[in-house]
């Protein structure tokens, strides 16, 4: 009896030691690679405009078109329930005024809250953790700069055991590395600059890198596509075919910082949040700097990966206003896309009223499972920019799931010259998600 | 201050970016011929050329056009096209309540314009865009083969120039 208890406590011992140890924090402030956007000598509230702009604070934190900025209740609809953004605007009663600077940083370095809470890794702490000290109170000071509004936290809706947040103590000792940014002294400055932009203040990662089981990412996988929130975050690792090492520099600029690039595609859905909240605000040297690292990581393929037809043979074999070349001209899809949708994308795939309306060697239409296409004609698509106002209406109400699969399959079909495998019950299962 | 080429003339607008062209056309220039009809680019009521090619004008942000020509039903009448579908449209007496017609007339034209002799095909692809809560469909695809072809399609009503066209 009593060896067994010894053994008991070994077991119960070496298991939290183990705790601690896998759950051991790096304490240190780290410093961050120089940001052309947010150079050392600006001022703290500049510095904190820009970081907070590059780590998209925003697209968690405000409801779209609510004008509470920062004020939280953006809802992320997760297998296993729903969670709320909070407020992180400068109200004591509902946002994070009475947080002290190393409550800040404790919850942006260590995923813990002002009351010693786990935070959910929605919350891309996992991220942050990169992330010096001065940028993180740059960041804190700015948020801090802003109206504060009243608005409380909804609570979140989880299922057990995932509204026990004493479990992501172990998800955390199992998957989250509390680690300031490591400059690689290899590599050179703007090299570094990228990677902090794309794995830290950024977070790239959080969508385009795969998760496993746990939904932790997968950094065997970096950056080499997801599914999340019913969007194909895409592969941008620099595999030339699945990925975007065959993108000019260029494109690569333009897409980050106009949501779109010519023959490549356009932002929709959560991406053109992040450009439009976030990517278009970087300065041109960091918009360089985020190419440079991304041409640096290696080729994948991913899961599901997209083979880019760049000469469909209907879309090419079509003029801008009469298409041809289809194998089945008369089908549902293709009355649905003559009346609906040709006036403004044209049979071509060029695009007429925008060069954002242009399909042709886009990701979305080359894609079989027609994921983010579905989502599109679900949901329509907007992004506001600077020299941008581009909007599709959605087409969710207006037509059936039948019709919608029909549509999909006929433009995947058209610009991407593949059989598309979209169903009325992959539509339905979209809707859910709305 | 943007500055946008309709009909010919040149309208300098102060508004957003971002405002539809309709809204333009309608409620700064005062051109109240397009009409109003979804506001997404389903209908076709709004339906006005940009370069010569037919545009939904309620989803195209003025900010977009650049000095592209804009033309609308108010001159339409003046290209050889617009003056063919025009006076088939009378002959044929499309129109019966005739709110979507400015749109169905500027589909029309364009098609005109680029295809002389079309096809049945060929008008279901360029006017499919375009739905008549009247259902004159089959008079409209009888006044476009009029038109293209100069020949009477069904029993004419009507033989007069349209008021305003040019000669």
């Amino acid at each position: 009896m009593i060896r067994f208890l010894i053994v008991v406590v070994v077991i119960v011992l070496l298991g939290v030691g183990a705790y601690l140890y896998l759950n051991r924090a790096d304490h240190s402030d780290g410093t961050s690679p120089a940001l052309a956007g947010a150079p050392a000598s600006a001022a703290v509230l500049a510095r904190g405009e820009y970081l907070t702009r590059a780590a998209d604070c925003a697209a968690c934190h405000t409801v779209p078109g609510s004008g509470k900025n920062y004020a939280g209740g953006v809802a992320f609809r997760l297998p296993f329930g729903t969670i709320y953004s909070s407020n992180i605007t400068a109200d004591e009663t509902n946002g994070i005024g009475s947080w002290t600077d190393d409550e800040f940083v404790h919850a942006l370095h260590d995923g813990i809250g002002k009351h010693g809470e786990h935070l959910y890794p929605a919350f891309p702490y996992t991220s942050y953790t990169a992330l010096s000290r001065a940028d993180v109170l740059a960041i804190k000071a700015y948020l801090f700069s802003l109206p504060k509004i009243s608005q409380p936290n909804r609570r979140n809706d989880l299922s057990f055991p995932y509204n026990q947040r004493w479990t992501l103590g172990f998800w955390n000792a199992a998957f989250f590395k509390n680690r300031r940014f490591q400059p690689d002294a290899s590599q050179s400055s703007q090299w570094n600059s990228g990677k902090y932009l794309a794995t830290a203040l950024g977070h790239c990662d959080e969508c385009h890198t795969p998760r496993n089981v746990a939904f932790a990412m997968d950094h065997a996988q970096e950056l080499s596509g997801e599914m999340l929130q019913g969007w194909h975050a895409y592969n941008i690792t620099s595999d030339p075919v699945h990925g975007i090492g065959a993108w000019s520099d260029s494109d690569i600029a333009s897409y980050l910082t106009t949501g779109h690039a010519n023959g490549r595609g356009s932002a929709s859905g959560p991406m053109a949040e992040a450009v439009e909240n976030s990517l278009r605000f970087l300065q041109p040297a960091d918009t360089g700097a985020l190419i440079t690292y991304l041409r640096s990581v290696p080729a994948r393929a991913g899961k599901d990966p997209i083979t880019v037809d760049t000469k469909p043979a209907p879309t090419l074999a079509s003029s801008a206003t009469a298409p041809a070349g289809d194998a089945h001209a008369d089908t549902a899809g293709f009355k649905l896309f003559e009346g609906a949708c040709a006036s403004c994308h044209q049979w071509n795939g060029k695009g007429q009223q925008t060069p954002y309306a242009s399909l042709l060697g886009t990701r979305g239409v080359n894609d079989v499972h027609g994921i983010n296409v579905t989502q599109i004609l679900l949901q329509g698509s907007s992004l506001r920019g600077e020299n941008a106002d581009v909007f599709m209406p959605r087409f969710g109400d207006a037509y059936s799931n039948t019709e919608i699969a029909a549509l999909a399959n006929y433009v995947i079909a058209h610009f991407g010259n593949k059989q598309g495998t979209v169903t009325p019950d992959d539509v339905a299962e979209r809707r859910k998600q709305l | 201050m943007l500055s946008l080429s309709v009909n010919g003339q040149s309208y300098p607008v102060d508004v957003p970016d971002d405002m539809p062209l309709l809204w333009v056309l309608r409620d700064v220039i005062g051109l109240t011929g397009t009409k109003f009809g979804c506001g997404i680019a389903q209908c076709g009521a709004c339906t006005v050329h940009l370069d010569g090619q037919a545009v939904r004008s309620c989803v195209l942000p003025v900010g977009a056009i650049g000095q592209r020509a804009i033309t609308t039903i108010e001159v339409i009448g003046n290209t050889p096209a617009g003056q063919k579908i025009q006076q088939a449209w009378l002959d044929v007496d499309v129109v019966q309540c005739g709110y979507c017609q400015s749109g169905q007339i500027m589909s029309a034209a364009a098609l005109l314009a680029r295809t002389p002799n079309p096809t049945d095909a060929d008008i279901d692809t360029a006017m499919s865009g375009n739905i008549c809560r009247c259902a004159t469909y089959v008079r409209i695809r009888a006044a476009i083969k009029q038109a293209a072809t100069g020949k009477a399609q069904v029993p004419q009503t009507m033989v007069s120039a349209p008021e305003g066209a040019a000669s």
